[in-house]
């Protein structure tokens, strides 16, 4: 790794002050996982980084909204996701993606803006939030604004975020009894990034499916909600069949690229299975917001 | 009693409390970081190296390439078995990743920022990669063969030109041939397994300090005397010029052995006369050393009844462009290529090639791995395709003790089939076996292998009982986290009659410490211990001298203080035992391999798993692995079921998913925790056991012998029968990935998926 300067911001804003739009050569870090080792390869070679870990307090706390929400500061470590009670009493499907996300070190330090801002289609998190139907509040010189989640990734490593703009906030709704599993599936250690990640939501009781978010990660390009498969999981009849339609429309639909995780053909089988097993997983979770 | 107790490792605290030494903490006065320029191609002529912009940076103090350190050294190229690898490359590179050029700089990230400036110009030659075709390939990789002379059985080789073959390894015994036309039955596979990387946690670091015509090297090394005599030999200076220090390792597991980057920084430092400092990222340790690629093909004749009568083995190790030790691990693990099986009739062949991928050396097991994974894959398909219990197979083959091994040499002291019968035990063999159903298919497996010492090689330990009695015990052992320190005091006090607490163990110090060959494939505890128990003992002599020219009547419990006393008058005085240790040795001849004494112990390990396959996506869970060893007389329980656990996870991820990825132009693809990973937390099997069984060596100190490699020897081919047992398919290639596995699990079906 080559030298670069470290900006030390104490506030949120002065920190989007301190990002120009027009350089490239200066990028905001947070938790710093993923961009030091795009720095270590020599993919990414900075001037300045600018640390959000001197930021404000509140970037960094976990509260339950009036309407039942959950609002997370975007620099909230992972980590403090998993051990939160409101995490795990509002949105259970957050705290237990965390046990074979990468490892404790790395979840002491990375944040949850982090991984939605850095748009690598190998993260856990951007599935499930988009599945969960989260948004994210975006500030910017220009201002603030809300993003869904489902909208915030466009492209391997690109977002609709600009250059001077960053998550400041991820505000998952209340669930209102939705049910929510995620499948990680890795090609080699048990902890390393997905060959395939599935987050499917599903909103309704019992066996009858009114609505469904399905979404298929790290064998696309982006997190992407696969439509024919949220089609095939509504409305009545065996839902297990109907789990199965699932993962064969999805299989079907979604755009796969292989990578050393996989190759397409293996992927898509992946993507089959795991779509049929996250149906089924989340049609016996327990509802959401239960506490 | 010390020996045989678990007492804790005497590092731990230091370790956990962040105290405990390594040579990264370590910064001299006006040291030069160095930073490495590395070919980008895998086999090229260099046309040129341009360093003109590296030089002139900015707090750049110098910038190096072979033609600058041709004046300081008396030898360029350095080896543990041939002289074939240059300081920095001399006008050929032959792999990606070899040094060419260093820039040295007071800052480390000058120097990195620096090392971007460098170019370099190549002619491309052509490359080869496979090890099978390397051997007969016109593409050579070295153009003649420089044997280093330290062994004898290599210097037919000297001089030999146009060939890759680094080694050929023979062994014959009884006439294969017939024995395959007396055969009921006979059957041939081709085993591969992949190349891996060792991964210390610590990557290599070295630091050289000249000043005065002498040398210092601080450096995580297994081997500081090697490292000693070899960068004399280099520098052309008598050994008691050059000091090596090695404090704690990181892990080692074979990587830092013989010369790494010290012979590097040593030049480098008398050159410039300033301390230099190179310290590898864990990427660059990818183009440094790794194991060896191997292919592996099998033949075996077997009667109906299910006796191995005949038995032919070729074994291609790929040991990347510098031989480092692989020639060494082609000739040892060739002693027991055929298995722990008693074969009349045995052909094997062994050999060493070169090709342009990096360099290969030992990794925890000294090549004992790829071998068992294809004997024991293959003993599974044979008894299989007997019908015949796979245990119950191995049990009628099995080496018993007073047998000829395969080399001739005469079996003693190896549990070979209480470890196979307790293995069996622990796995409830007997019992009926639950295999699933649906999706999750569950099934079985068990694999032995053993391995010979390598031998022969010496060590030598210094005990000092000061002026108060207090013993503080001298040998070059490197403790690199396997808890040497700890075994070797046990060893002392238990000899000494003193609490193993008490003693001090003073870390390698060329200049304060006697020799030790290295702390490599499992031989301290063998090795060492048995000089530090005869270095004891030659204490206690000296004491029992000592009271006899006092006229103090022997067998009195005098302390050792109070006989000093008495002697000097006062505090003062030492008594100073030594011991030297080298086994005896017949080395194999050339022709047939044949010895009667090849070994001076055995080992042996054995693993059962029981798995459950995901037949949809091809994922494979480890259950339960069991890992039995004979391990003789442990000296320290709780280590030894560490160093079992330790070894038997690290071979799970070479086993399942761990491989050095290249693509057709030789370029490494994964070369970093983020793309090459190793086993984590939840990789580890729900339950593992780990076990002794109750045997003693007879010549090993307190019937102790080996154990850092013997859980590594049964893994991989115990899971790959387990696999069979549950889904019906052999796999022949390690890593066995999930989509290894599915791929083969629908070759034929619906669901096959087209090459990629």
């Amino acid at each position: 790794m080559t030298p670069f300067e470290l900006l030390q911001p104490r506030s949120f804003r002065e920190a989007i002050a301190l990002l120009d739009p027009e350089d490239v050569e200066t990028r905001p870090m947070a938790g710093g996982t993923a961009i030091m080792l795009m720095m270590k390869t020599g993919m990414f070679r900075p001037r300045q980084l600018v640390s959000l870990r001197g930021v404000e307090a509140s970037y960094r706390r976990i509260e339950v909204a009036d309407d039942g929400a959950l609002r997370i500061g975007a620099l909230t470590p992972l980590a403090a996701l998993e051990r939160s009670p409101d995490v795990v009493r509002h949105a259970p499907v957050i705290a237990r993606t965390m046990r074979r996300l990468s490892n404790v070190r790395v979840r002491n330090v990375a944040t949850i803006g982090g991984s939605l801002g850095h748009a690598d289609p190998h993260m856990d998190l951007p599935p499930v939030l988009t599945a969960l139907g989260a948004e994210v509040k975006a500030i910017g010189s220009a201002g603030e604004r809300t993003i869904a989640v489902a909208d915030l990734i466009t492209d391997y490593y690109e977002t609709v975020l600009r250059p001077d703009e960053l998550v400041a906030e991820v505000r998952v709704p209340a669930q209102a009894g939705r049910r929510t599993a995620y499948i990680k599936m890795t090609a080699r250690s048990a902890d390393d990034w997905p060959a395939v990640g599935i987050a499917i939501s599903l909103g309704g009781g019992g066996d009858a499916i009114e609505d469904a978010r399905v979404v298929v990660s790290a064998a696309t390009a982006r997190p992407t909600r696969i439509r024919a498969a949220e089609e095939a999981l509504r409305g009545g009849g065996d839902p297990l069949a109907a789990a199965r339609r699932a993962g064969e429309a999805a299989a079907e639909e979604a755009e796969v690229i292989g990578d050393a995780h996989g190759s397409a053909a293996y992927k898509k089988q992946l993507i089959r299975v795991c779509v049929a097993r996250a149906a089924g997983q989340a049609l016996e979770a327990p509802p959401d917001d239960r506490g | 009693m010390q020996v045989g107790r678990s007492i804790p490792r005497f590092e731990s605290r230091a370790k956990v409390t962040g105290r405990a030494e390594y040579v990264h903490n370590l910064r001299l006065p006006g040291m030069l970081h160095a930073k490495v320029f590395r070919s980008v191609v895998p086999h090229g002529r260099i046309k040129s190296i341009d360093v003109g912009a590296a030089a002139a940076m900015e707090g750049v103090h110098a910038v190096c390439t072979a033609a600058d350190l041709e004046g300081v050294v008396e030898s360029f190229d350095y080896g543990p078995a041939f002289h074939d690898q240059p300081l920095l490359a001399r006008g050929k590179v032959r792999h990606v990743g070899e040094p060419v050029a260093v820039v040295l700089a007071s800052d480390p990230h000058v120097a990195e920022e620096a090392v971007h400036l460098i170019s370099a110009e190549y002619d491309l030659l052509p490359a080869v990669y496979d090890e099978v075709e390397a051997a007969a390939a016109t593409v050579f990789v070295h153009d003649e063969l420089k044997p280093a002379g330290t062994f004898p059985d290599l210097k037919h080789l000297a001089g030999r030109k146009d060939t890759n073959v680094a080694l050929d390894y023979r062994l014959v015994r009884g006439d294969v041939e017939q024995g395959f036309a007396e055969a009921d039955h006979v059957l041939e596979h081709t085993f591969r397994t992949a190349q891996v990387m060792h991964v210390p946690l610590e990557p290599m670091v070295s630091v050289a300090d000249a000043a005065d015509g002498r040398v210092t090297i601080h450096t995580a090394s297994q081997s500081p005397s090697f490292v000693r005599s070899e960068v004399a030999r280099l520098l052309g200076w008598p050994e008691n010029r050059v000091r090596v220090k090695v404090p704690f390792l990181g892990g080692g597991f074979g990587a830092k052995l013989y010369v790494k980057l010290e012979a590097l920084v040593a030049v480098l430092s008398v050159k410039l006369q300033r301390p230099v400092r190179l310290s590898l990222t864990m990427e660059e340790q990818f183009f440094t050393i790794s194991k060896h690629a191997t292919t592996f093909r099998i033949k075996s004749g077997v009667t109906r009844d299910g006796r191995v009568i005949a038995r032919s083995c070729d074994v291609w190790w790929n040991g990347g462009a510098y031989a480092d030790i692989g020639p060494r691990v082609t000739q040892k693990s060739g002693f027991t290529a055929a298995g722990p099986y008693d074969i009349d009739n045995l052909r094997l062949e062994s050999f060493a090639v070169y090709t342009n991928r990096p360099p290969a050396g030992a990794l925890r097991g000294f090549g004992i791995p790829q071998l068992v994974w294809a004997y024991e894959c293959h003993t599974d398909i044979i008894a299989r395709t007997l019908g015949i219990d796979p245990v119950e197979f191995r049990r009628r083959n099995l080496l018993k003790d007073g047998r000829p091994q395969a080399t001739g040499t005469i079996m003693q002291d190896a549990a070979i089939g209480a470890v196979l019968e307790r293995t069996a035990d622990r796995m409830n063999w007997a019992a009926p076996f639950e295999r699933g159903e649906g999706s999750i298919r569950r099934g079985r497996g068990i694999a032995i292998g053993f391995k010979a010492s390598v031998a022969p090689t010496t060590s030598v330990a210094i005990v000092n009982l000061s002026g108060d009695g207090s013993c503080t015990l001298y040998c070059s052992t490197v403790d690199m986290g396997q808890g040497s320190d700890t075994a070797m005091a046990q060893i002392a006090a238990e000899e000494l009659g003193i609490a193993a607490e008490s003693v001090t163990v003073v870390h390698p110090d060329t200049d304060v410490t006697p020799y030790d060959m290295a702390t490599l494939g499992s031989r301290s505890t063998f090795h060492m211990g048995n000089a530090v128990r005869l270095a004891a003992a030659d204490a206690n002599a000296r004491i029992k001298a000592m009271m006899d020219e006092l006229g103090m009547p022997a067998g009195s419990n005098v302390p050792v203080a109070d006989i000093l006393r008495r002697k000097y008058g006062m505090q003062a005085g030492n008594i100073i035992g030594t011991g030297s240790f080298v086994p005896r040795y017949t080395s194999p001849d050339h022709d047939t391999g044949q010895s009667d004494e090849v070994t001076p112990f055995w080992m042996i390990g054995a693993a059962g798993a029981e798995v459950a396959v995901d037949t949809e996506t091809g994922h494979v869970r480890v259950e339960l692995l069991i890992n039995v060893a004979d391990v003789g007389q442990p000296i320290n329980p709780r280590v030894v079921e560490t160093q079992l656990s330790g070894a038997a996870l690290m071979q799970l991820g070479f086993t399942l998913f761990e491989k050095m990825e290249f693509d057709a132009g030789g370029q490494l693809t994964n070369p970093s925790l983020a793309d090459y990973k190793i086993p984590g937390l939840h990789d580890v099997p729900a339950t593992i056991i780990n076990e002794t069984v109750d045997n003693r060596q007879r010549n090993g100190p307190f019937g102790a012998k080996g154990i850092g490699e013997t859980a590594t020897f049964g893994v991989s081919p115990a899971i790959a029968n387990a696999i069979e047992d549950a889904v019906g398919i052999r796999l022949t290639d390690l890593p066995m990935t999930p989509e290894a596995v599915f791929r083969a699990l629908h070759a034929a079906g619906p669901d096959a998926l087209p090459d990629t």
